[in-house]
């Protein structure tokens, strides 16, 4: 599939909740299924398309990001949960699967604590809700951030260029809101969340340690870790079937993924 | 310098033994496979007395050129029957494999015989993978992948699931674990791929039979990836695995080397032969391409008396730069088990004691 025709089947909306005007990207029929995005704001990979073959993909640009308007309001992770929990309740959803990746899953974990019937379980692609001490944003060349994001940036198109105006207000609310290393606060909420959580690190990811997985098993009580191999921190991007193939299986039967379904008769 | 034996499981076959891979199964006798079992614990003892540092045992499959398909099973033997030497396991075959079951059972191992293992993980040559049905171009990012995954089934402290390209587990949760740090772990081969995994992951690396500046070759590109990741290997980080004729003299040695046997034991038929070389087009050293090795008869690094091999030890010590040498006296399959005891004994009394500083 070339890049032009990932998630040509995604249509935009708009849903107005706390305050704010929020864009969506949308596709797919079944059980919503909600993406949350990373620092770097909502592309849609081919990721995206997998699981909208069987959910009702809704990915939400958080405001402030891309696209969307200034966001000068928003001080914390908890008050953006508490902004997409608005959002959803405002398509009208009481319950759904979250998908967060980096920044997002961070995002995702808060609504959770928040509202725990809201979630019925959470997938947490290459997760920052956790980082390594005195942790630094990549900075660099696009060429270096590249490599830090993808385990083959050579496969990778380059991406577009940003308004530099949108990009340093990004990054000033990025910075606001994106709380400490370490968040004792989120930290004691996760080890009270008994929603199912999946928990997806690359094994080359180069901005989150993947060996930072361990930390989420040891704190959140029903917790699945699955490296995804040759993966950096795009996974939905650089392995987008492998993504999808252990997000659908875990949203479908949660801690019950683990037995095997796959036929390996050959010659009935 | 350290100095390792192979250990092949010497089967001595009758004269009448069908030539070609695969031999029949009907050609095998019982009791001279125990003979060779029993023969591998003397042997090893054997060496051992005289002060070598190391033994390896391979993986390889159907003829009794090597009579070992599992290495582990022949390094636990040995780990119990011979009380002190390094056993290598130079190794078992990756792709052919599931990578927990080797990540366990080296873990066992590592366990059984703490500081005596030794771990080589290898890709294996292009014949091998007719023994478990693997498609040969599928053997490089096989071998990757589970590498990949054995290291991460010692290292990770919590159950995980991998989401690889050829392997899959929602669970995996190894009991035993290595000793910490665990055994030290080679990877075997002169491929550009394998010198930037040994890099990559802090593993030493092994290399065989080809001549010294090749090898050299190999050796180099692996100490500049390992400079890219931030440090430098020492001489034990590198094996050299080759084959040497070693005579009282170096007159006798060469006269060993011209009645050697110059067609390789139990090669596949020719066609066979060549589609396998058609089948494994990704062979290379240190990025440079090679044609696949398919059973061929492998060539002797080292050919003379003590002094002229302390001297080629010297040269090839300078040009490999590896630390620890894995030597047949004799070639695999090859009968004279006695004379290759005599090699091992001249070996130990009149090369080794000279080595030790190189």
């Amino acid at each position: 599939m070339a890049p032009n025709e990932i998630a040509a089947s995604f249509t935009e909306g708009f849903v107005e909740a706390d305050g704010f005007r929020i864009r969506t990207m949308q596709a797919g029929r079944g059980t919503p299924l909600i993406h949350l995005h990373g620092a770097s704001g909502l592309s849609l990979t081919r990721g995206h398309d997998l699981l909208s073959q069987h959910h009702r993909v809704i990915a939400f640009e958080m405001p402030g990001f891309g696209r969307s308007p200034e966001n000068t309001r928003t001080q914390t992770t908890a008050e953006m949960a508490t902004t997409m929990r608005a959002a959803i309740r405002a398509l009208g959803i009481e319950s759904c699967n979250v998908l967060g990746t980096s920044f997002g899953a961070r995002v995702a974990l808060w609504m959770a604590a928040q509202q725990p019937e809201l979630v019925s379980a959470l997938v947490l692609e290459a997760p920052a809700a956790i980082r390594p001490q005195g942790h630094k944003l990549p900075s660099g060349s696009p060429e270096q951030i590249a490599r830090l994001r993808y385990a083959h940036p050579e496969r990778q198109p380059p991406r577009p260029a940003q308004d530099p105006v949108a990009q340093a207000q990004t990054r000033a609310l990025f910075m606001r809101v994106r709380g400490p290393d370490r968040d004792s606060d989120l930290e004691t909420a996760m080890r009270r969340l008994e929603v199912p959580t999946l928990v997806l690190f690359g094994t080359h990811d180069g901005l989150m340690p993947p060996g930072l997985g361990r930390l989420y098993k040891e704190k959140l009580p029903n917790c699945h870790l699955v490296f995804v191999y040759d993966a950096g921190h795009a996974i939905s991007t650089e392995r987008p079937e492998a993504f999808a193939e252990v997000t659908l299986d875990f949203l479908e039967r949660h801690e019950a993924f683990v037995i095997n379904r796959t036929a390996t008769l050959i010659h009935p | 310098m350290k100095i390792s034996y192979f250990e092949t499981g010497r089967y001595v076959p009758p004269p009448d033994l069908p030539r070609e891979w695969p031999v029949p199964p009907a050609a095998y006798d019982p009791a001279t496979g125990a003979e060779a079992f029993r023969g591998m614990v003397e042997r090893v003892q054997f060496v051992e007395k005289l002060g070598f540092d190391w033994i390896s045992v391979s993986e390889h499959h159907y003829s009794p050129r090597i009579l070992t398909p599992s290495p582990v099973v022949s390094a636990a033997w040995l780990a119990a029957r011979v009380p002190n030497i390094k056993i290598a396991l130079l190794g078992p075959i990756v792709p052919t494999a599931n990578p927990i079951r080797i990540a366990e059972e080296l873990a066992m191992l590592d366990t059984l015989s703490p500081g005596r293992i030794v771990v080589g993980l290898l890709r294996g040559t292009t014949n091998e993978y007719l023994s478990y049905d693997l498609n040969p171009s599928e053997a490089r990012e096989r071998t990757d992948e589970g590498m990949e995954l054995i290291l991460k089934a010692w290292a990770e402290p919590q159950p995980f699931g991998w989401q690889g390209r050829y392997f899959q587990y929602r669970t995996v949760s190894i009991w035993p674990r290595p000793q910490q740090p665990p055994a030290p772990t080679y990877v075997l081969g002169t491929s550009a791929e394998a010198g930037a995994f040994a890099a990559r992951h802090h593993c030493g690396l092994g290399v065989s039979y080809g001549n010294f500046a090749s090898m050299g070759q190999a050796t180099t590109y692996y100490r500049q990836q390992c400079a890219q990741y931030g440090w430098a290997p020492g001489p034990d980080d590198i094996i050299y695995r080759a084959n040497m004729i070693l005579g009282e003299t170096d007159d006798a040695a060469e006269h060993a080397l011209q009645r050697r046997d110059e067609q390789a034991p139990f090669p596949v038929r020719a066609g066979l032969r060549d589609a396998l070389l058609q089948a494994d087009t990704t062979r290379n050293i240190a990025g440079e391409k090679r044609p696949a090795n398919v059973g061929g008869v492998l060539p002797i690094s080292f050919c003379g008396g003590p002094d002229r091999v302390v001297e080629q030890i010297r040269r090839c010590r300078d040009t490999i730069g590896a630390g620890v040498l894995d030597l047949s006296l004799q070639d695999p399959g090859a009968g004279d088990t006695d004379a290759m005891m005599d090699a091992l004994d001249l070996f130990g009394r009149k090369v080794l004691p000279r080595i030790r500083d190189i």
